[in-house]
């Protein structure tokens, strides 16, 4: 059993916890397209957080980086996310997750409606997942954080553009760059609300 | 204040330039039409006088030229006493007022004041309504949360927070929002329903109330 690194015994549980859950999210959403016709989500992604990028979180945080640390400090060492068409099929995702067995809320954000001040939108999630497997304070079931992050496709682009930014070191007109932004992610969500309007109009008329 | 002035009569535009630049307004006299079209687009004017019967160009064709390029400069116009006809067709063609001739200077200074105050409220950048905050300029509105609106929007927006004391039919909105551009009822609703939704988006205290076909009114919640 591989035991090195930062989450060393546990990486392997990680690892499984991840593929129950994204598994489970694939079950409700083969069922939903079954009785819907329609995908509930447009794709789904999944990483366990590197551990080096988890090394940098818990320094930040002025905490050890060791494996209890990086286990219970660190929300997002599982990270789920689910990119959807339309607005709607994200609380309808969330409310579907809420459902799986074995899985609590600890705490979710409502980003999408109440954008961060960039103009960032998503909804998040931190799940408390139990397994069968022992988790790091020696308990049976062993419990473990899982995030997921939902959102629009529109919303998974501006986020992309986003991201490229904050990790540049010097970009040049900054300023005006992320006012632009912020002005896009407006101008987004504004598009992503008609379509979801139109949608529903034309649902309304069959 | 500028004001751009056109008419033909020697002896009234020179009696009339006068007078409003005792009184504090910038001139730019011409004598005709074309004159009058030239300036406007070159120069910009708080508010335009033309006169209806001029040579080479008359102003109510000088008028809808202006308008044709986009400007609002609010407009006053100065025709005969019995052209009924001409009074119409200039307030069509874009103009926003008229007087007929003669005139007294007191009505003419009046009149340009009273543009002068709408103006003011043409150019309101930010209107509110409970925690509603709608940026004309910008095509925002913001509450909780910030969402850009299209140019249509920004117009019914404004018209209904322009009339939050009654109730603006279909009719009221297609007049007021869509001039005379091809559109019906349901494209009413279909807009209403966009701003519903971004209204809710951006968590505003504030919906428009009314159904599909019936009267719409924003009201605060």
């Amino acid at each position: 059993m591989a035991q090195t690194g930062l989450y060393g015994f546990f990486r392997e549980t990680m690892q499984q916890i991840m593929n129950r859950m994204t598994g489970q999210i694939e079950e409700y959403g083969r069922a939903y397209e079954a009785a819907h016709g329609e995908k509930l989500y447009e794709h789904l992604i999944c990483r366990i957080k590197s551990e080096e990028s988890a090394r940098e979180k818990l320094c930040r945080l002025g905490q050890t980086a060791d494996t209890w640390h990086a286990l219970r400090s660190i929300t997002d060492t599982i990270g789920i996310r689910i990119v959807c068409l339309f607005i709607d099929d994200v609380y309808e995702n969330v409310r579907q997750i809420k459902s799986i067995p074995g899985c609590s809320v600890v705490r979710e954000k409502d980003y999408i409606h109440n954008a961060k001040p960039n103009g960032y939108r998503s909804y998040h999630m931190i799940l408390e997942v139990e397994a069968d497997e022992p988790d790091v304070d020696g308990n049976t079931p062993g419990h473990y954080y899982v995030e997921i992050q939902l959102r629009t496709i529109a919303m998974d682009t501006w986020a992309a553009l986003e991201h490229e930014i904050k990790y540049k070191k010097s970009i040049e007109n900054q300023e005006l760059i992320i006012q632009e932004l912020r002005r896009c992610a407006n101008e987004l969500a504004a598009c992503d609300v008609s379509m979801q309007t139109l949608k529903r109009i034309i649902r309304e008329g069959e | 204040m500028k004001i751009l002035f056109a008419e033909d009569e020697t002896d009234l535009r020179e009696v009339v330039t006068a007078y409003l630049e005792y009184q504090g307004y910038h001139v730019k006299a011409v004598s005709n039409g074309r004159e009058a079209v030239e300036n406007a687009a070159s120069d910009a004017y708080d508010t335009l006088v033309l006169d209806v019967m001029m040579p080479e160009m008359d102003g109510v064709t000088a008028i809808r030229k202006i308008r044709e390029t986009g400007n609002t400069t609010p407009a006053i116009f100065l025709t005969a006493k019995a052209e009924v006809a001409d009074r119409v067709e200039g307030l069509d063609a874009g103009a926003d007022d008229y007087l007929t001739k003669p005139f007294s200077m007191e009505e003419l200074s009046a009149r340009l004041r009273a543009l002068g105050r709408r103006k003011r409220e043409y150019k309101v950048r930010v209107m509110c309504f409970g925690n509603l905050e709608l940026d004309t300029e910008a095509s925002e509105i913001r509450a909780l949360n910030t969402i850009g609106l299209a140019h249509r929007e920004v117009r019914l927006l404004s018209c209904l927070l322009a009339n939050t004391d009654r109730e603006m039919t279909a009719e009221d909105l297609l007049k007021e929002v869509w001039n005379n551009e091809p559109a019906d009822a349901e494209t009413v609703w279909m807009y209403v329903s966009f701003l519903k939704a971004k209204l809710q988006s951006v968590q505003a205290n504030v919906t428009i109330e009314g159904d599909r076909n019936h009267s719409f009114r924003l009201k605060e919640f």
